[in-house]
């Protein structure tokens, strides 16, 4: 294991997505984006859905692999980072017309002006998660 | 002579069957790998959840949450998962039965169901059974986010109080032979599951975001969640483990027969080439005299 790395562990209910050393981490926190480098504070926060991205040496050199997280937490301990997520999706294995339908569909349920708070905040969560999704594979 | 062909006939046909079960049987065995990685693959993801909340735990007030709020009531929501098919054994007459005993034993409860599986649906749904939900035919292809949608249910009619406990009754995994009917309180959450960590770990300064309070709310309901998913993974692996058992017993059950049948086919083929060979030995002495 090469100096200043971090051990990052991506889980979600159905399996343990990403368990590897890492130099960087970026993360969507609930209230912006963090960037994470070694020896970062300890840190324990709540997630928005969004982009994640780190880098780390691969086999070609230095990488930097994007996935999408549906939401979760980010937990930030002596250099270990740990990412719960509902779900989460490596770039290049999204459904971009999946996501397309999320959108609109997501877009549709806001422009009603009667929603309930509850109603409101889901449809928003689903609106997020459908934006990160394509805005990732449009960037590529 | 027709006896013959009776038995021949008969043969045939429990070869037919053991064919089927032995099929069902490494059907079974295939799903139960399946099932048991699925469990395997869940665990790490509800080890660090509960690291996080027993750490979380540790420093807020934990009397706040609606879902921690243990309040007196009558009005019980039972979680009854269930398979959707038969043909596994004792599995679904286990829970039905542990079902039953709980409703007796809670008579002055009110009880609602929410059932999983279609052979736990039909069975309450003919009774005096209230069921406010069903999943009938969760097993065909469940993954996290039904949990989640369970998970959210629950919660939602637990913190606007139209009950006040919430259980979930499922069979847990032991081993491909042994099942064991669990009954578990889902809400309010048991604080002790919750401090068994306690005090292990000596938090260091940690930065919060939004702030403590907050982020405990959000991981309760997730940690209920997760609770849920496993015991409907629970549920299918057992299913699975107890289907092979039921037809490992059934393909050796028919080899028993058919052993015993070809046997009874072979004593009578003999007895009628013996009459047989009797009557042409009658016949030449016959001549002879």
């Amino acid at each position: 294991m090469a100096e200043n790395k971090m051990q990052l562990s991506i889980v979600t209910p159905e399996r343990l997505v990403v368990n590897e050393d890492v130099d960087q981490v970026n993360v969507p926190g609930i209230e912006g984006d963090l960037g994470i480098l070694y020896d970062h504070a300890s840190i324990l926060t709540t997630m928005r859905p969004g982009q994640l991205s780190y880098e780390s040496d691969g086999e070609k050199g230095r990488e930097t692999i994007h996935m999408v997280v549906s939401g979760g937490y980010l937990e930030v301990t002596d250099n270990r980072v740990i990412v719960l997520a509902e779900a989460a999706e490596f770039l290049d294995q999204i459904d971009k017309e999946r996501a397309k339908t999320a959108l609109a569909k997501a877009e549709e349920v806001l422009a009603d002006t009667d929603l309930s708070d509850d109603d409101f905040e889901k449809a928003q969560h689903k609106l997020f998660r459908a934006v990160a999704r394509l805005e990732n594979t449009e960037d590529n | 002579m027709a006896n013959l062909k009776e038995i021949k006939r008969r043969i045939k046909s429990v070869k037919n069957t053991q064919q089927i079960t032995k099929a069902m049987k490494l059907v079974s065995a295939s799903k139960l790998r399946k099932a048991q990685e699925a469990i395997m693959s869940a665990r790490p993801y509800a080890l660090k959840l509960m690291d996080v909340l027993n750490h979380l735990s540790a420093r807020c007030n934990k009397d706040l949450h609606p879902l921690l709020d243990d309040r007196e009531g009558n009005r019980w929501l039972v979680v009854v998962i269930t398979a959707d098919r038969g043909l596994c054994g004792g599995f679904n007459g286990n829970i039905i039965r542990k079902t039953n005993r709980v409703i007796e034993e809670n008579s002055d409860k009110e009880i609602q169901l929410i059932t999983a599986g279609k052979k736990g649906h039909t069975i309450f749904k003919s009774r005096d059974n209230k069921i406010l939900h069903d999943h009938s035919g969760w097993t065909r292809d469940f993954n996290y986010l039904k949990a989640s949608e369970i998970g959210s249910t629950l919660a939602s009619l637990y913190t606007e109080k139209a009950v006040d406990r919430v259980y979930v009754l499922y069979n847990e995994f032991k081993s491909v032979m042994q099942q064991e009917v669990i009954l578990e309180q889902l809400l309010p959450i048991v604080p002790e599951n919750m401090d068994a960590g306690k005090g292990a770990k000596v938090a260091v300064d940690y930065i919060y975001e939004p702030d403590e309070e907050t982020i405990l709310g959000t991981l309760l309901e997730r940690y209920m969640t997760v609770e849920v998913y496993r015991a409907f993974l629970e549920s299918s692996a057992s299913e699975h483990g107890a289907r092979m058992t039921a037809m490992d017993s059934a393909s050796r059950n028919a080899g028993d027969m058919i052993g015993s049948l070809s046997l009874t086919y072979n004593k009578a083929r003999q007895a009628y080439i013996t009459k047989e060979l009797i009557e042409i030995v009658n016949g030449a002495e016959a001549l002879k005299a």
